[in-house]
């Protein structure tokens, strides 16, 4: 395990902040998941924490564990890129299976609802 | 005589060997065939005529190999005077009966069966008589009976034939069964297999505690054998078989192999009263009810079998009076039996040949027509009446004088010359009978064929052994007597009793009673002459004693009604009963040990002391987990679906877990096995029958009560495993293993991932035993669902689907292919551009499993999730057309690599899968650890993916064949409509 003790201050704070920076904006999306009415409005919310938050939290990892070993540490790029590319596969397929569904139910995707009734 | 435990193998190895070869022959080879099994008898038979002068006087001359020398058992080849007269039996009458069968044959039948089976027999004949131990013997014994079976059954397509040969086989094989429990008894008591040890044993079998239990099952050995009444039933249906092999096996040796036994036996186990009772008894009994079937016949092998039965019983009676004198007349007996039953088979076959029919009424006037058969086959039949100047005649007035001797008076023994008598009359009288009425009176007009002499070759063995029964009939002293010495001093020792071999002894009263049954069997045949033409099948008041019949209905009463109902007790198709049967016979063993006082001693307390500070993050992540898994109980009867992916939710909470508890082997292998196992069951589920919730119909207070049972049996046995779980973790581990693993995983397996190095390492072999399986689990997998049948409502595609595609084709003016054409456009191509990266990522995986988690299992599963991103984006035609999937070949592949890597260990004198390693400097990787248990990993990464893949193509292929099974749906219901109308 790496001692935490040793992480030089300045590097410590750029951390701290970049993963409460990407916390918060996953909390954001989290929020918003609840708070918007309709599925559509729905999958926008959590892709705040998808892509900022992600951005911010991986930063925050390059920082701690390149100071920590003292070289640069970068495979979190690759975590950036997988993501990034499959996250909107996922939200794609979801909005595909409620469109799917509401032209079961014969609604309008458009229409407006309450939300509780819209659950996946 | 030099290396005689050489040559004593060859004599049983011999046979064998040519059976083996003459299996390789084509099938119309008689002649090769009769060559090479003319060659091995005629080998066997010269060598056993030079081991005469070794075995003379009561010699033995033993071989001996080592078995399994710490149960005392050893393979012995033991041949005493005794051994020696059969062996030349069985080689002498061996070669005959081959060169007989040579013409007997037709050319249509498969020639490599019947004489590859011919030698095995007389392989296991020979192992018989040359056993030198118990057990051996009895591995022979059974050996035969298996091979009469073979070869009553050779001619399979005929109903008879099966029939007869299931008989056969179940009776004396069963006997063979007791057999080996009195031979374990003998060898209790007398401390060793080793006959040799055996037969010195003095008194001690007879004066033992067990002699009456081992006297009955050696008796049901040799009794069943013999077909000594009551089993006697299975010999004449055994005369569906060729010829050939009623001649050998059903008269001149296999059946002879009881009354072997029980000479064999006979010097330490006769000294009772017990066996004179029983022999004697049984030998009288099956000497009369022989004889008196035997003369009502109509089929000319029915007669001789009954007639076999009939002597064979008297060879019993003889050995059972226990005197030595009637040893002499039994061993002189069974010679003589074996030469003119011997050629009578012979002749009987050459008359159906001949004449197209064995029915001794339809046969008449032969003697014109085929003289020279008729002139020998009535000599040998003399000689089985007891007429003299033929052995039979010697060897029964021996038999005569025997049963005049007292042997206890009893009222058994009293009337014994009165009951032999009556035996010889019959005994005459069926002889005479097959004289008048197959080769005298007026000539058959009514043959299927023309009859007329066989070609010379097939006379020549009924030739020679006439020629024998006329020549030990006349000058018995100078021919047989010293070949019947040996034979019995192999027996008695070097003692013999005296007797003496002669044609005339005066007028004794054994010849009188040979004269009366002479005449007295004459008359009796021209008494019944015109009743035995008449239309009877069997004997009169016998007739209903079927032994067959009840023989029969005992079979099928245990073995299909009994069984049955067994099976519908204790059984059950289904599998909810199975299901709880398993859960609660498990239960039951885990509760035994606490019943048996350990809960109330503390040794099993629940320490309910927390052993760890909670995490809060921690029991969410489980309450969660176990919501799930309650969640997945909760819907799985009616909402697959959901509880499908609950249950990702609960295995993803273990995952968690195994990760929260720095074991992340576990967690990467668990959250592949949950991926993979999650998509695996999605597939399957589109072909189960929807369930639905409300059927209307109220549900019954029973099945409410059942419903309570189960879940009373899962709260139980869940609960239980878990407080089990937890009582072996919060226990403090004594002498675990784990901390060797530990220490020895890099200094001895090359690894940091002690994880992988115990399973690919030190306990290679599991793994190996558990991909085996894994292997074998998947291609049964895919076996039972390519015969896979969906229900009929399964059958049509979902409502879902319908629905869509009715959406498509509204909307778009060319549909276009399915769904993936129109929704899976831009996820298509992600999952397709993902292929090569998460390969790569296996391969990573794979490459540094030795020293960080990864490995092969776990590789396997990545690379197999590849496979199914590529089949889910495109569907399994389009995969298939692009990339080769074999996964069956990849299966095997990992099997035998992992099994080749394990045997390289061998090649440098290790044991089994020991491993080396040794790190090599490649370029683009760097420094990598090269285990040769890296090839392991290998195999196990190439089965896991080819095991995963082929259950995932067993799944997706479904929908493909279906269109083949709707369009057989569609037949099937407009021919029900059809019908309907």
């Amino acid at each position: 395990m790496n001692n935490l003790a040793a992480l030089p201050a300045w590097a410590a704070l750029i951390t701290a902040f970049l993963v409460l920076l990407g916390a918060g904006l996953a909390l954001i999306g989290n929020i918003g998941l609840i708070r918007f009415a309709s599925f559509y409005e729905r999958v926008h919310a959590p892709t705040l924490g998808a892509t900022l938050g992600m951005l911010s939290i991986l930063a925050a990892s390059i920082v701690c564990f390149s100071a920590l070993q003292t070289r640069p540490v970068v495979h979190e790029i690759l975590i950036g890129v997988f993501v990034t590319v499959t996250t909107p596969v996922t939200l794609m397929l979801l909005v595909q299976a409620t469109l799917y569904r509401d032209r079961l139910e014969e609604k309008d995707p458009l229409e407006k609802r309450a939300a509780g009734d819209t659950a996946a | 005589m030099p290396d005689a435990a050489l040559y004593l193998t060859i004599l049983i190895a011999l046979p064998f060997v040519g059976s083996v070869i003459a299996a390789f022959f084509p099938t119309n080879a008689r002649n090769a065939e009769a060559w090479l099994a003319g060659t091995v008898s005629l080998t066997n038979l010269v060598i056993t005529i030079m081991f005469l002068p070794s075995v003379r006087n009561a010699k033995v001359v033993r071989a001996e190999y080592e078995w399994l020398p710490d149960y005392g058992l050893n393979f012995i080849a033991r041949l005493d005077g005794f051994a020696w007269c059969f062996s030349i039996l069985i080689f002498g009458i061996g070669f005959l009966v081959v060169l007989y069968a040579r013409y007997y044959m037709s050319p249509a039948d498969p020639a490599p069966r019947f004489f590859s089976f011919l030698l095995a027999f007389m392989g296991a004949m020979t192992g018989v008589v040359l056993a030198g131990n118990l057990i051996q013997l009895v591995f022979f014994w059974e050996l035969t009976s298996l091979f009469s079976f073979l070869l009553i059954a050779y001619w399979h397509h005929n109903q008879n034939a099966r029939d007869g040969a299931r008989v056969a086989l179940t009776v004396t094989a069963a006997g063979g069964l007791c057999l080996l429990g009195g031979m374990l008894i003998i060898g209790h008591i007398v401390g060793s297999y080793d006959l040799d040890v055996v037969l010195a044993s003095g008194d001690r079998i007879v004066s033992h505690a067990l002699y009456l239990p081992t006297l009955l099952l050696v008796a049901m050995g040799a009794l069943t054998k013999s077909a000594q009444f009551p089993f006697q039933f299975w010999l004449p249906r055994a005369m569906a078989a060729p010829t050939p092999v009623s001649a050998y096996l059903h008269s001149a040796t296999m059946v002879k192999a009881g009354v072997f036994l029980l000479a064999r036996l006979w010097p330490v186990m006769s000294n009772h009263e017990y066996w004179f009772w029983i022999f004697a008894s049984v030998g009288v009994l099956t000497l009369l009810i022989g004889a008196f079937m035997a003369l009502f016949q109509q089929d000319l092998k029915g007669l001789l079998a009954y007639s076999t039965i009939s002597h064979l019983g008297l060879i019993t009676l003889l050995l059972g009076l226990g005197s030595p004198l009637a040893m002499v007349a039994a061993v002189f007996h069974i010679i003589n039996h074996a030469t003119f039953k011997a050629s009578l088979f012979m002749a009987a076959g050459i008359i159906d040949h001949e004449a197209g029919t064995r029915d001794v009424r339809r046969l008449g006037g032969l003697f014109r027509a085929m003289p020279i058969t008729a002139t020998l086959a009535m000599v040998a039949a003399a000689s089985m009446a007891g007429v003299p100047l033929l052995n039979g005649f010697i060897s029964k007035e021996m038999f005569f004088t025997e049963t005049i001797e007292s042997h206890g008076n009893s009222v058994l023994d009293n009337n014994l010359p009165y009951l032999a008598t009556l035996a010889g009359m019959f005994s005459v009288a069926y002889s005479v009978r097959l004289i008048d009425q197959v080769f005298f009176g007026p000539a058959a007009t009514d043959l299927p064929r023309k009859p007329h002499d066989p070609v010379i070759w097939m006379l020549v063995p009924i030739g020679l052994l006439v020629l024998i029964c006329l020549l030990i009939g006349i000058l018995p002293g100078p021919t047989v007597g010293g070949f019947l010495a040996t034979a019995v001093q192999g027996v008695l020792g070097p003692q013999l009793p005296s007797y003496s071999l002669a044609v005339w002894h005066g007028f004794t009263p054994a010849l009188i009673m040979s004269f009366v049954a002479l005449i007295g069997g004459v008359v009796t045949y021209f008494t019944l002459k015109t009743y035995l033409s008449g239309n009877i099948e069997g004997a009169p008041v016998l007739r209903r004693l079927k032994g067959k019949r009840i023989f029969e209905r005992a079979i099928v009463i245990l073995s299909w009604r009994w069984a049955r109902r067994i099976a519908d007790i204790v059984g059950t198709t289904r599998l909810q009963p199975q299901l709880r049967l398993l859960l609660l016979i498990a239960m039951l063993a885990a509760l035994w040990p606490l019943s048996a006082g350990a809960l109330a001693s503390g040794a099993l307390a629940l320490d309910v002391d927390w052993p760890f500070a909670v995490d809060p993050s921690f029991v969410l992540l489980w309450i969660v987990g176990c919501g799930c898994a309650l969640g997945a109980a909760y819907q799985a009867k009616y909402h697959r679906l959901a509880a499908v992916i609950i249950m990702g939710g609960a295995g993803l909470a273990t995952c968690i877990t195994f990760a929260w508890l720095s074991a992340p082997d576990l967690a990467l292998t668990q959250l592949l096995v949950e991926i993979v196992t999650t998509v695996l069951l999605l597939l399957g589920l589109r072909w189960l029958p929807q369930r639905l919730e409300d059927t209307g119909v109220r549900i019954s207070f029973g099945a409410r009560l059942r419903r309570l049972r189960d879940l009373g049996i899962a709260i139980v046995g869940g609960a239980g495993l878990a407080a089990i779980a937890y009582a072996v973790m919060t226990r403090p581990q004594i002498n675990s293993i784990s901390s060797t693993f530990l220490e020895r995983a890099y200094s001895e397996g090359g690894g940091r991932n002690v994880v992988n190095v115990i399973l690919v390492d030190f306990r290679g072999f599991d793994t190996l035993g558990e991909i085996t399986v894994l292997g074998i689990v998947a291609i049964t997998v895919f076996a039972l669902l390519r015969r896979f049948r969906p229900a009929r409502v399964s059958v049509e595609a979902p409502r879902q689907k319908r629905f869509q595609n009715q959406f498509d084709a509204d909307r778009y003016d060319a549909p276009k292919a399915g769904i993936a054409a129109h929704y899976m456009i831009v996820p298509g191509l992600i999952m397709r551009l993902l292929f090569p990266v998460v390969a790569m990522m296996a391969v990573f995986l794979f490459m540094r499993g030795h020293d960080a988690p990864g490995g092969g299992f776990v590789a396997g599963l990545t690379f197999a999730i590849a496979f199914i991103l590529q089949y889910m984006a495109g569907g399994a035609r389009w995969v298939e057309a692009r990339l080769r999937v074999l996964p069956v070949r990849w299966i095997g592949v990992g099997l035998l690599v992992a099994a080749a890597t394990g045997l390289a260990a061998l090649v440098f004198d290790r044991p089994f899968l020991t491993s080396a390693f040794q790190y090599a400097d490649l370029p683009v990787l760097g420094r990598v650890p090269l285990a040769s248990a890296l090839v392991f990993d290998f195999g196990v990464f190439s089965l896991v993916l080819g095991a995963t893949v082929l259950v995932l193509i067993a799944l997706a292929h479904q929908s493909i064949r279906i269109y083949r099974a709707m369009a057989a749906a569609k037949a099937a219901e407009t021919d029900a409509i059809e019908e309907a109308r």
